[in-house]
């Protein structure tokens, strides 16, 4: 049960004095610490000012902008900034080497295969032996029969 | 966000009343100074980018929630260490001591004050400071924030997580009994 009489206006401005004149009592009274005291208190607060938090920088926002459809499909990009062309532009550059590379490789494998057969064939037609001989039965049995007693 | 000056300036005129505060509360030098410390570490630290004006109120809270702190750990100490607190409590030494440098400090400089009249100031203020230590703490706390800190009502009572019809019960009970127990003692403040 509240045993507090509800002040009226004048106890209430009377009790506000009587406040102010007490806290203005203290701070009169602090004012004066003793040396090592407010040497502590200024210590700390120079702590404190050493590892005071510092607000984050700024986060830049990509503005929104409207997405251009198929504008670089082939890239997953949308084109979100100013700069959307050049950089699928620049994007593509890998995969263009890898196509090139690709078909250069493709071509040098044919050219090499193709070297191959003609050496073998230029072998076979610059020999001392007619490529006919090769088709001849009686040739082949001659090279089997020379071969085995080896 | 409150510049670094803001802020020094901020801790420089609250730090003096923090450590009175807090020394009511807990009546030791050295942990009130912890307290304050810690306070003003945690104010930094975490609000540090907080606008100027957002700091009283902040650090008014973590003020009490350190000193609330404070209070746990001293229960678990006592709870562990009984012995302890035997050693605790050498205040009133030092309260004799605030008098004496308060009373031969300004005496070199001020002649127009008479040495009775230091003395008298220096009774009045740790009379007033007694009795202040006396209160219960929430009534000391809100009549602390409300008239010393000059809190308005509504800031006082977020401050301490009560309604402003207590912070104003809590004010005024603490002006009748501060106002008994000084005329009691003779001291018109």
């Amino acid at each position: 049960m509240n045993t507090v009489d509800t002040p009226s206006a004048q106890a209430q401005a009377a009790a506000e004095r009587f406040a102010m004149r007490v806290t203005a009592r203290l701070s009169s009274g602090t004012a004066d610490l003793p040396y090592d005291i407010s040497e502590r208190l200024r210590a700390s607060r120079m702590q404190a000012l050493a590892k005071r938090k510092k607000a984050p920088a700024p986060v830049r926002l990509a503005t929104p902008v409207v997405v251009q459809g198929g504008a670089s499909a082939a890239l997953g990009r949308s084109g979100k900034e100013p700069g959307g062309w050049w950089s699928a532009l620049v994007s593509a550059i890998p995969l263009t080497a890898l196509v090139v590379g690709l078909v250069v490789i493709n071509i040098a494998q044919d050219e090499s295969s193709a070297n191959d057969l003609a050496e073998v064939d230029a072998a076979l037609l610059t020999d001392d032996l007619p490529p006919a001989a090769y088709s001849d039965p009686g040739f082949v049995q001659f090279l089997k029969t020379s071969a085995s007693p080896n | 966000m409150a510049t670094e000056q803001e802020l020094s300036d901020f801790l420089k005129s609250v730090e003096k009343r923090a450590f009175k505060r807090s020394l009511y509360h807990v009546r030791n030098e050295e942990s009130a100074l912890d307290i304050v410390q810690d306070s003003m570490l945690k104010l930094a630290e975490h609000y540090g980018d907080k606008p100027a004006a957002e700091l009283p109120m902040l650090y008014q809270r973590i003020l009490s929630n350190c000193t609330l702190d404070w209070f746990r750990r001293q229960k678990t100490r006592n709870a562990l260490f009984s012995s302890m607190s035997d050693f605790e409590g050498p205040g009133e030494d030092g309260m004799d001591f605030d008098l004496l440098e308060a009373y031969s400090g300004p005496d070199d400089g001020e002649r127009a004050e008479s040495a009775e009249d230091l003395t008298r100031r220096a009774q009045i203020f740790h009379g007033i400071e007694a009795e202040i230590a006396e209160l219960p703490p929430r009534q000391r706390e809100a009549f602390l924030m409300r008239y010393w800190e000059e809190m308005d009502v509504a800031e006082t009572a977020a401050a301490m997580g009560c309604s402003e019809g207590s912070v104003k019960t809590h004010c005024f009970r603490a002006i009748q009994t501060l106002s008994k127990a000084l005329k009691s003692k003779g001291i018109e403040p």
